[in-house]
């Protein structure tokens, strides 16, 4: 595995207006690795991806894209440094095609718009047979499926996504995770939050676990899996 | 036949509401508040154009009854409505930080002022435009319709603009920004789109349609300072009937209350008391009625 930093946090504090939720956190994603993040409700798992897209600015410590200071940028800058981000709700324009959400993923592409687009048709084939509709009539992995790819219009080198299964059927939780492993496949490194923290750590490289707004363990994703405190404390076993 | 003299005069005042509905949907789905300065800015869209025409004149030809110094009198008065909305959102709105109900009540300041300004350069009486009072069109007499040209070049222009409208929103680059915005704002800045600027050329749009419907409204009524803001209420009943936020809800409920306001006088042909003063009261009850079924207005999106 290459030690290449694409993504770090180092010492960050941070939350929403005064209330602090992120207390001296440190984490990094590697190029072409997944990164799960779990931990209990409350513990500032989706923060820490706020925090990295510039949806809120770090209090005191680094955000860092490849080396390079990226703590306070705006999400619209952030987007054209090479980062996407999949929210966990609201995912995705409703009220637009599905071709349209696609567009708006690649508003900043300054080139070549229409030739990631038709990949990502001949990757993703749902979207393909549907291009006109409109994306409120998508079921809710299909939808996850649309935000994955609206994301990826801009080819980010590491693509973070906010609960990815929330809200779905096992089995199509299942086949959104079969995606984020196909993702992974076209050299985008990711940093996943993800509530059912068994399955999220069975596709990911390493894991962290996240209490009360710090890192309390991390380590490779199957280091985790056969930790017994974390199994105790946090998979449920 | 009074029913299609009706339909027509409906048609008309329709096309003004219209114009006033788009501008005041549009900016409440992406600046998120009611803007209640947005009648005088079809005022301010109607004075710039009496101004303009009064200094330029007919420039020669005219076009349904309508010289073409008008036409570039419609244009300074989109283009200064615009000007004045995309100041007062750069200087007032933007930097407040108060919340939906602080801006609407800041807008509504900000009418005062609009009209306190109209006021003093042009006093509080009734004016015109300086164009020819036409007879109604021959041909259509015997039907029982009393329109004019400059009847018909409302409803036209009004056409027009909702369809260019419609074009922009739906085929360009700009319009389908302005759409992702309006549905999901916070997708829209993650998805790396300026938001910024969608918003000012929003406001450039929606005062601009708005003062297109003021210079028309001046046409078709007269000028006075209190003109816009007296359609407040009803350009608010259409857009809310229609689905507030909804561009095509706003043009529907727009529709729907110049109609059922020129439609008024059917109910004392059929011995109903309810004389055509009522007309506001008359579209606001089928308005609640709407919302009580459809909470939501005739377009909006369950949320």
């Amino acid at each position: 595995m290459s030690e290449n930093r694409v993504l770090e946090l180092a010492d960050v504090d941070s939350g929403y207006g005064d209330v602090q939720v992120l207390t001296d956190l440190s984490l990094h994603v590697n190029e072409n690795e997944i990164v799960c993040l779990i931990g209990p409700n409350g513990a500032g798992k989706s923060t820490v991806l706020k925090t990295a897209f510039g949806l809120l600015s770090p209090w005191t410590g680094s955000v860092t894209y490849h080396g390079d200071q990226i703590g306070g940028m705006a999400p619209e800058d952030i987007v054209r440094e090479g980062i996407g981000y999949v929210p966990q709700t609201d995912n995705v324009f409703g009220s637009l095609t599905i071709d349209e959400n696609l567009r708006m993923g690649g508003v900043a592409r300054e080139s070549g718009l229409d030739r990631v687009i038709g990949d990502l048709y001949d990757q993703f084939a749902l979207l393909d047979e549907r291009r006109k509709s409109k994306a409120r009539t998508l079921s809710g992995g299909q939808r996850q499926v649309l935000a994955f790819a609206r994301a990826l219009v801009m080819e980010p080198d590491v693509l973070l996504i906010d609960e990815p299964s929330a809200g779905l059927a096992p089995n199509t939780a299942d086949e959104v995770f079969e995606h984020v492993q196909a993702v992974n496949d076209l050299d985008t490194a990711i940093l996943m939050v993800e509530q059912n923290a068994k399955k999220g750590l069975g596709i990911s490289d390493r894991g962290y676990v996240l209490d009360q707004g710090t890192v309390r363990f991390e380590d490779a994703a199957d280091g985790l899996l056969d930790n017994e405190e974390v199994s105790k404390l946090y998979l449920g076993a | 036949m009074p029913l299609l003299e009706y339909l027509a005069n409906g048609l008309i005042f329709s096309s003004i509401i219209v114009l006033g509905s788009i501008g005041l949907s549009l900016v409440y789905s992406i600046a998120d508040f009611a803007n209640f300065a947005h009648g005088d800015t079809m005022t301010i869209g109607a004075y710039t154009a009496l101004l303009t025409f009064g200094a330029i004149g007919s420039l020669g030809g005219a076009v349904l009854g309508l010289p073409f110094g008008f036409f570039v009198a419609l244009l300074a008065g989109i283009a200064v409505a615009a000007l004045v909305a995309v100041v007062t959102e750069r200087v007032v709105y933007k930097p407040m930080d108060v919340g939906s109900i602080g801006m609407l009540i800041t807008s509504i300041g900000i009418a005062f002022i609009y009209r306190a300004i109209l006021q003093l350069r042009f006093g509080a009486d009734f004016t015109r435009y300086d164009v020819q009072t036409l007879r109604p069109i021959e041909w259509l007499i015997p039907y029982g319709i009393r329109i004019t040209e400059h009847d018909v070049a409302i409803v036209l222009s009004a056409a027009i603009l909702v369809t260019g409208l419609h074009l922009l929103l739906q085929y360009t680059d700009l319009g389908r920004k302005m759409r992702a915005m309006a549905d999901n704002p916070e997708l829209a800045r993650v998805s790396g789109i300026r938001t910024d600027r969608v918003k000012l050329w929003t406001w450039v749009i929606g005062a601009g349609l708005a003062g297109a419907g003021g210079v028309f409204l001046g046409l078709y009524n007269q000028l006075s300072p209190r003109m816009g803001f007296s359609l407040l209420l009803l350009i608010f009943a259409a857009v809310i009937l229609g689905g507030i936020g909804s561009v095509y809800g706003a043009m529907l409920g727009g529709f729907l209350i110049g109609m059922i306001n020129q439609l008024m006088p059917i109910l004392t042909d059929y011995g109903i008391p309810i004389g055509i003063e009522y007309a506001n009261a008359v579209a606001f009850v089928i308005m609640v009625a709407v919302l009580l079924v459809r909470p939501n207005g005739i377009m909006g999106e369950a949320t």
